[in-house]
């Protein structure tokens, strides 16, 4: 349904960027763009949505050209029909959670689908509250209520639960796959977090510097050649300390405090902070300094 | 002491009351601009909106002078064509008016534009709506503060103007002679008395509103008005 | 210690060299000018400086605020007047050294410098004409005899709509040179000057309908004027030489 072939140049404070990105997601799917900061996934997400001119490619939705170089189109985001849920959730602070998504509707829309977000997003005893009166997480589900308000068939999603903690984004990440499935919509996340994106993709498409490195499912996300294991976590070295002649450690994945023992003759240079793989394969574990050959 | 002749108050009220709704009109699209726009031509355009607050009252109601009386190019052809003479009349006034107190509106409506979060714009457009719809039901009721620092100021900085008035107003009764030329024409004419019952009324009203301002961005009246 | 006594000596030669400076000074007069005086007083000033080698230094402003200024003390050496109501009441006021006497008498001209207009008084009420500048009546003179012939003439009333005041004759005569008003009243000398000579066309005003401008002039009663610099200007003012220079502005003298 959405195909997509852009270019960009991008200013960061690093300095510039050339962006080279391609997609194509097809009707139902949830799609996920993942990627450190700064790599370029929240600028393919907002070229789409109309809020940010590429220099050259296409953009083609259904049988639509939202954008193309040569000859030149362009639809502005009010003329194409997405939802966008922000970062920072951009509810309007002079409305009410009502009044932010009775906004939202199209000249001549049935309200009552209104009470039905509500319903489905469990905001109802919040409906008369501005947002300056609630929490992150209901912040969150205002945002994506609104979103879907003007029913649209595509819902974009730029890092909506990077500020929330991890119960919460437990919780909102199955809101998300929930009004997915119910609206039966062609979804688009930008994200950061490894579990996140395993969780919800049907794809991940993998960005680096403004690259796109891989496409694949969530299965084959951590791919032959980078490791050939049962698991593999990645975090950084909360502390380090030597009992007997052997090293005890404490590795931060995630939300997870990871107690290991090692006695590799290396882990004397290394200093709390430094980024180590642990690695299980089937004759046992390896850790390995992140950065090493 | 002969009886105070409120004429000159009515018509300073009455011209910073005219010259403020204009403003508001003006300054909207102006401030807009400003905030969307990465032309070249935008600091020009700031040094020019910022020249009121520096270049002396004089120098402007000099240029109005030769600008709009009937013997220049300008002047003449409104004559000729609308009968409009901008020396020596209430329009007059209010147009210098609206260009000596153009920063006082616009400075405060373009911090407030650049002071709101551009996702809060770009939610609206993602949602169908118009830039215009935007602007009037997004931004500016979020910037309530904004908005009326700027009539105010703009209010209380026209009840002040004396140097312009002075330069092309004539000094007409109920026309052009407004509270502050009455006072200096008072004191010219050493009526001490009128001069100050004049400036002791203008004193309070000019405090009175910067006051308003004050109470109001510091939060203090929020309980009673939203 | 000798470093000591050197500085000190040093100290206080270089002061009462410092204040020993300030007594050897050109003397220099400040002359306060009725607007319409203007033009004229640059010539006599000329002339007088040429003559005495005194500096004479010119502010020019109606009459009736000069007088507010000179009672709160402004820093004026003489008064050149545009009648006499005002120099007297400095005098009774005993700021002045002595009872004003009239240097000149003035004369009320109309003008205009809209191309094609015929100035004259009934003319007045036509409807080209939009504005009639005078100087303010309440601090100025002239304005107060522009105001006195109207009436004179029974045209007051219909033309009051159409003046426009001046903070004094200068500016009553700026907006009637820059065309802001069609027509005005001002001093036959600014007329006659050599800035606004050949500008427009004017006429003067018949001096039966207004009480006549006698212009008065103070030496004014100052700690700081140089009384014998003053005096010689108020004398100047009163030769044959500076009558001449009054004749050629349009004025009457004495002779």
């Amino acid at each position: 349904m959405i195909s997509l072939n852009i270019q960009k140049r991008l200013h960061a404070a690093g300095g510039q960027m050339q962006l080279q990105a391609a997609l194509e997601v097809r009707q139902g799917e949830l799609v996920t763009l993942y990627g450190a900061s700064g790599s370029g996934k929240t600028s393919i997400l907002r070229m789409l949505a109309g809020l940010m001119k590429p220099d050259g490619g296409y953009i083609r939705v259904g049988d639509q050209w939202w954008y193309a170089a040569d000859p030149p189109v362009w639809k502005s985001p009010q003329q194409r029909k997405v939802g966008f849920v922000f970062q920072d959730y951009a509810l309007f602070p002079h409305m009410s959670v009502q009044q932010n998504l009775a906004f939202a509707l199209e000249k001549g829309q049935d309200r009552a689908i209104v009470a039905e977000l509500l319903d489905i997003m469990e905001l109802e005893a919040l409906r008369h509250k501005r947002p300056g009166a609630l929490s992150g997480g209901q912040k969150q589900r205002v945002a994506l209520a609104r979103a879907l308000a003007a029913r649209p068939r595509i819902l974009l999603l730029d890092e909506p639960l990077s500020a929330l903690d991890y119960a919460m984004r437990q919780k909102l990440q199955d809101y998300i796959l929930h009004v997915h499935r119910k609206f039966a919509l062609t979804t688009i996340l930008v994200s950061h977090d490894p579990g996140e994106v395993i969780k919800l993709s049907d794809r991940i498409y993998e960005l680096s510097e403004g690259q796109m490195m891989s496409v694949a499912t969530p299965e084959a996300f951590f791919e032959p050649g980078r490791i050939r294991a049962d698991f593999t976590l990645v975090g950084p070295i909360e502390t380090i300390a030597r009992e007997g002649g052997r090293y005890v450690l404490r590795v931060r994945v995630g939300d997870n405090s990871i107690k290991l023992t090692a006695d590799q003759p290396e882990i004397a240079h290394w200093t709390p902070g430094d980024r180590v793989e642990l690695v299980s394969a089937a004759g046992g574990a390896s850790l390995r300094r992140l950065g090493e050959p | 002491m002969e009886e105070i002749n409120w004429g000159p108050l009515a018509l300073t009220l009455q011209l910073a009351g005219v010259t403020t709704a204009i403003l508001f009109v003006v300054s909207l699209p102006l401030a807009w601009w400003l905030s969307q726009s990465r032309s070249g031509w935008k600091p020009v355009v700031e040094a020019l909106v910022s020249m009121p607050l520096v270049l002396p009252p004089t120098v402007l109601g000099f240029y109005f002078l030769l600008a709009f009386s009937p013997g220049s190019f300008f002047g003449g052809w409104l004559n000729e064509q609308f009968g409009l003479k901008l020396v020596f009349s209430f329009e007059g006034l209010v147009a210098a008016s609206v260009v000596y107190s153009l920063p006082f509106m616009v400075h405060p409506i373009y911090s407030g534009l650049s002071g709101l979060p551009p996702s809060l714009s770009e939610a609206a457009y993602v949602m169908g709506k118009t830039k215009l719809t935007t602007f009037f039901r997004v931004l500016l009721p979020n910037m309530r503060a904004s908005v009326l620092t700027g009539l105010v100021l703009s209010f209380a900085h026209t009840v002040g103007e004396f140097g312009v008035v002075l330069m092309i107003g004539g000094n007409i009764p109920d026309k052009t002679r407004v509270a502050s030329i009455a006072i200096y024409e008072e004191v010219e004419a050493l009526n001490y008395a009128e001069a100050n019952v004049y400036s002791l009324v203008l004193f309070v009203i000019s405090f009175a509103i910067l006051l308003l301002v004050y109470l109001i961005n510091g939060g203090y009246l929020k309980k009673h008005w939203r | 210690m000798k470093i000591y006594v050197w500085l000190r000596t040093a100290m206080w030669a270089s002061l009462t060299l410092l204040t020993a400076c300030r007594s050897p000074e050109p003397a220099k007069l400040t002359i306060a000018t009725a607007a319409n005086m203007q033009f004229a007083m640059e010539a006599l000033t000329r002339a007088f400086t040429t003559e005495t080698g005194i500096a004479c230094n010119l502010t020019v402003s109606a009459s009736g605020k000069l007088t507010a200024q000179i009672r709160e003390g402004a820093p004026y050496d003489v008064f050149v007047a545009a009648d006499m109501k005002y120099p007297d009441e400095l005098f009774k006021a005993g700021l002045a050294t002595r009872a004003p006497e009239a240097y000149a008498r003035g004369r009320l001209v109309l003008w205009s410098a809209k191309p094609g207009l015929e100035p004259s008084l009934p003319g007045l009420a036509d409807s080209a004409i939009r504005h009639i500048a005078l100087a303010n009546p309440r601090t100025a003179p002239y304005g107060l005899a522009a105001e006195e012939a109207l009436k004179r003439q029974g045209l007051y009333e219909a033309l009051a709509h159409k003046f426009v005041y001046g903070e004094s004759i200068a500016q009553a005569t700026q907006f009637i040179s820059t065309q802001a008003a069609e027509a005005g009243f001002t001093a036959m000398s600014v007329v006659l000057s050599e800035q606004m000579k050949g500008k427009g066309r004017w006429i003067e005003v018949d001096p039966a309908l207004y009480a006549p401008i006698d212009q008065g002039i103070v030496v004014l009663r100052r700690a700081e004027t140089d009384g014998a610099a003053a005096e010689k200007f108020y004398t100047f003012m009163f030769s044959a030489k500076a009558k001449a220079i009054l004749k050629q502005f349009g004025y009457e003298v004495n002779e």
